[in-house]
């Protein structure tokens, strides 16, 4: 690095000429940047514009409120409000399962697991967040709609009790890391000074550690609903998505409909500038609004965390008396405990509901006549169990699919084309052209990735200018992958007139996977150490020279972290390519980028959907995939921590 | 030095932080209701003695203990004591101040909580005498249901002291409580610590030399790991026995 300096001095490069240089650095980071922001508008301008139809034909409110959704009828209708409400639905209870789990998940990672434990447990939460959710689906279709209609004695398992599990598991990562994080960045000093006054371990989690860090799971569950509202796949395929509210409302065996799957299954059949079309880009338009919404609360509140304004600050104005809050906490009490069981009554039904009535009234009676210790016992036990149960749903989950998958695997599988629609050959074609989606995705995302995380960390303050590009990012993310899918379809194969092909694929995937990249080379540059900058600045180095030789080499390890979990990404998404990129019939290799392709969860999607008698293959691909999209986690987990980084997916 | 009526006996005492050793052969008496002083160079091993006197040291994974220390003539580290029940008993005001980040009046109540007391009334009482007794309830009386974390950095180790008394403990151990405060606010606390000897014993780690000989009836010097020597404040700061402690004291220390 100080090569460079010295031999500019003595070549004399003249102080305009390394000025034009830095100044359109500058701006080319910048266009990376504000490239971000461009995209979340031109998504929203986008889906508005194709929406609008319907809007101003049948009117925003019949639209919204419209009780019946039927678009093949006659007359067709267009009312989404039992799909809102069966997205709600399934959300809500996906959160009831969730947020208990998910949280006493943390709260054990964080605060009881020896130091050897968490280096397991926490990568092993972690790699729940990398099975795609189309593995998810194929796992909720052959096993867990099954187990329920067994268990129930229905019909069919498809019902909004199989997707809201499905959900509630998909959903656990990211509750467990994000607060996993605001726990245990709880100061060492409050722990202390709770222990030294003789309150136990739990009491002191209880009562000091997790109200210190309840910003910070407040946002994880916010994060956690996004995840489960925008999910496409795995509610697909095992919700039955009958576009009907639950009759009575609280029958979790019904089957339901949510916009993103109304999207996933209509999109592809519908004729382009119908009204129907237009309706369906409505949906999207709703989808995300609601999801925009959800993730802007969250990350306003993660922000207000770092710049350490909740918890820390002083105190803001108090709008009721103490004996008022303290009353209304104690009787606050009583009427969650009595809301919550209530809700346990309707979703779970009678037996469920009087067992847990029965536990809470247990505990009540006998809090007051245990002592702190045994509380403690009482309290540890718990967290075991949620931790125990996490494990042992993704230990289910991937032996079922490895068992079962094993036989199919072999030389043959692997390298030949599928025939008899896929029930007998290969899956060669798949795994191509998965791959060419990966690459193309990257090589997009990669540069405009680093580029916005150099402008954003190196070359601007902290203002109005990279509030606004971090909210793009912020919303970029919580973006529901079916609405890419869906933007993809209109703008790339349709208005630039791709078609379905390789091309509109690989775009789409790199619009979906950028705001990971900008976060995680964000989040490398800053583990960069200010004083590095300095030294190289003093020397006499410009800007770009100081950013190229000695900010960005430490950075890489973060960076090829989050390349490799956007490849894995890009490998198991269904959502954003089903109308973009993939065609199922396809036995050859795509000649060139204007050619559709074949692609591992697609195949797999439509092997376990469409195709019946296709057991051993459905289980080889789940597998294929399984393995090549953990192995990248695997990968990025040990990168991490070989490098110690701190970086957050 | 070991009388009959010490609280606190440290016996044989040594302490390893994995393989390096931070106690030798530790042995002393800290009598009670009366202040006892740990002075010495930085890095010698004050914090880690004090935070032995109360199974602070357990949160450390990698610290490992030999020897006992005996409180009430029974080993704190015998395997039926309890830690909670002991920290209970011996409370704890560390360097840095560490209000939670609840009221002034939560964080007072915190421990009678804590320990099952849940009526109003006799936590406003435990929380008035607390704040009485550690000089900090006229200054914020109005303010009970302010965030502590608004108090000024003296006011808050205040808040740390009435919250230790509030679960009156027999004896309070301060890490070097003054060190992160200004004078004026380290002077209130010095006077405080005179007061509390009254009911309470104190263990005080301090960087301080006048501080220790204003406060403290008995003093420890600590070099290395070990305790040099041990003596009445008088004893120690007028005539030391060993050389390294007189070096210490007059400041001609290499
Ligand atoms: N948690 C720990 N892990 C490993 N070593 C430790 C730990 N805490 C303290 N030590 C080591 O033990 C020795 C004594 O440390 P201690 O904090 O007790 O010193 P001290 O006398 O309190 O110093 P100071 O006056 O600077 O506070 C030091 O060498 C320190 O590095
Ligand atoms: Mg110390």
């Amino acid at each position: 690095m100080s090569d460079d300096i010295v031999a500019l001095q003595s070549q004399g490069i003249k102080p305009a000429a390394r000025n034009i240089k830095e100044g359109l650095m500058t701006s080319l980071w910048f266009f990376c940047a504000a490239f971000a922001v461009v995209i979340v508008f031109f998504i929203l301008v986008f889906l508005l514009y194709n929406g609008y139809p319907v809007f101003s034909t049948i009117g925003l409110s019949a639209f919204l409120f419209g009780d019946t959704w039927d678009p093949s009828g006659f007359p067709p209708l267009y009312g989404i409000f039992p799909l809102i409400v069966d997205t709600l639905l399934v959300m809500a209870l996906a959160m009831l399962i969730a947020i208990p789990l998910g949280v006493a998940s943390a709260i054990y990672i964080s605060e009881l697991a020896h130091k050897k434990v968490k280096s397991v447990v926490k990568p092993a939460v972690e790699l729940l967040a990398g099975i795609p959710s189309v593995v998810f689906g194929f796992f909720g279709l052959v096993v867990l709609t099954d187990l329920l209609r067994v268990t129930f004695d229905v019909p069919s398992g498809e019902c909004w009790l199989a997707g809201s599990i499905l959900l509630g598991v998909m959903a656990l990562p990211t509750i467990v890391s994000v607060s996993e994080d605001a726990i245990s960045s709880v100061p060492k000093e409050f722990r202390e000074g709770s222990l030294a006054t003789g309150a136990t371990k739990w009491q002191t989690i209880s009562r000091v550690v997790v109200p210190a860090a309840i910003s910070g799971i407040t946002a994880a569950i916010i994060l956690g609903i996004g995840r489960a509202i925008g999910e496409t796949m795995a509610v697909l395929m095992v919700t039955g998505n009958a576009a009907v509210i639950p009759s009575p409302i609280w029958n979790v065996l019904s089957p339901v409909r949510t916009l993103t799957a109304t999207l996933g299954i209509e999109m592809g059949e519908v004729s382009v500038g119908s009204l129907h079309y237009s309706a369906l880009f409505g949906i999207a338009v709703v989808l995300l609004v609601i999801t925009l919404t959800i993730n802007l609360v969250a990350y306003k509140i993660l922000g207000k965390i770092r710049s350490g304004q909740t918890g820390m600050g002083v105190g803001g104005r108090r709008y009721l008396s103490h004996e008022t809050a303290d009353s209304l906490k104690k009787y606050g009490i009583y009427v969650v405990t009595v809301i919550a069981l209530l809700f346990v009554f309707i979703a779970a039904g009678l037996v469920v509901g009087l067992v847990c009535v029965l536990a809470v009234f247990l505990w009540f009676i006998l809090r007051q006549k245990l002592n702190p210790r045994q509380v403690q016992y009482a309290a540890f036990a718990l967290l075991w169990a949620a931790i125990g149960l996490v494990l042992f749903i993704l230990g289910c989950i991937i032996a079922d699919i490895v068992i079962n998958g094993l036989p199919a695997i072999s030389w043959e599988f692997l390298t030949s084309p599928p025939t008899d629609l896929g029930r007998e050959g290969g899956i060669a074609p798949a795994i191509v052209g998965t791959f060419y989606l990966v690459i193309g995705a990257i090589l997009i995302a990669l540069p405009l990735g680093i580029g916005a995380a150099i402008y954003l960390n190196e070359y601007t303050r902290e203002g109005r200018v990279t509030r606004t590009i971090r909210a793009g990012v912020d919303l970029l993310n919580g973006t529901p992958s079916i609405v890419f899918g869906l933007f993809g379809f209109a703008f790339l194969v349709l208005y630039l007139k791709f078609g379905v092909s390789l091309l509109a694929g690989q775009v789409t995937l790199a619009l979906m996977v950028l705001p990971t990249m900008i976060r995680t080379a964000e989040e490398s540059l800053k583990n960069v150490p200010m004083s590095v900058r300095e030294g190289s600045l003093a020397l006499g180095a410009t800007k770009w020279q100081t950013v190229r030789s000695v900010v960005l080499p430490p950075a890489v390890p973060g960076i090829i972290t989050g390349t490799i979990l956007s490849i894995g990404r890009v490998a198991g998404e269904t959502a954003p390519i089903l109308f973009t990129a993939v065609v199922f019939s396809s036995r050859t290799l795509p000649t060139s980028e204007f050619e559709p392709v074949m692609a591992l969860p697609y195949h797999l999607y439509i092997l376990s959907t469409n195709v019946p008698g296709a057991s051993l293959n459905q289980y080889g691909t789940a597998l294929v995939l399984l393995v090549l999209v953990i192995g990248l986690y695997l990968v990025a987990i040990i990168v991490r921590r070989h490098y110690h980084m701190k970086i957050h997916w | 030095m070991t009388e009959h009526n010490d609280i606190i006996q440290v016996d044989h005492l040594n302490l390893w932080y994995g393989d390096s050793i931070a106690l030798r052969d530790v042995t002393m008496g800290m009598p009670d209701r009366q202040v006892t002083a740990l002075i010495g160079p930085s890095g010698c091993g004050k914090s880690t003695l004090i935070r032995c006197l109360n199974r602070m040291n357990d949160l450390v994974d990698i610290c490992r203990i030999q020897g006992a220390v005996n409180f009430h003539n029974k080993n704190i580290y015998a395997n039926d004591v309890d830690p909670v029940e002991i920290r209970r008993k011996i409370g704890m005001v560390f360097q840095r101040p560490n209000p939670f980040p609840k009221t002034v009046y939560e964080n007072v109540a915190y421990g009678p909580r804590v320990h099952g007391v849940e009526d109003r009334k006799q936590l406003d009482a435990i929380v008035e005498k607390s704040l009485r007794s550690a000089a900090l309830w006229d200054e914020v009386k109005d303010r009970l249901h302010d965030s502590a974390m608004g108090l000024s950095g003296g006011q808050q180790q205040r808040l740390c002291i009435a919250r230790t008394l509030a679960v009156e403990p027999e004896v309070i151990l301060m890490d070097e409580p003054c060190s992160a405060l200004d004078p004026i606010a380290a002077a209130k606390i010095e006077s405080l610590i005179e007061e509390l000897k009254t009911e309470y014993s104190v263990v005080i780690v301090t960087h301080n030399m006048q501080q220790a000989s204003r406060v403290s009836d008995h003093t420890g010097f600590m070099y290395m790991g070990e305790l040099v020597e041990f003596g009445t404040t008088r004893q120690i700061f007028e005539k030391p026995h060993e050389t390294l402690t007189e070096n210490y004291i007059t400041g001609r220390f290499g």
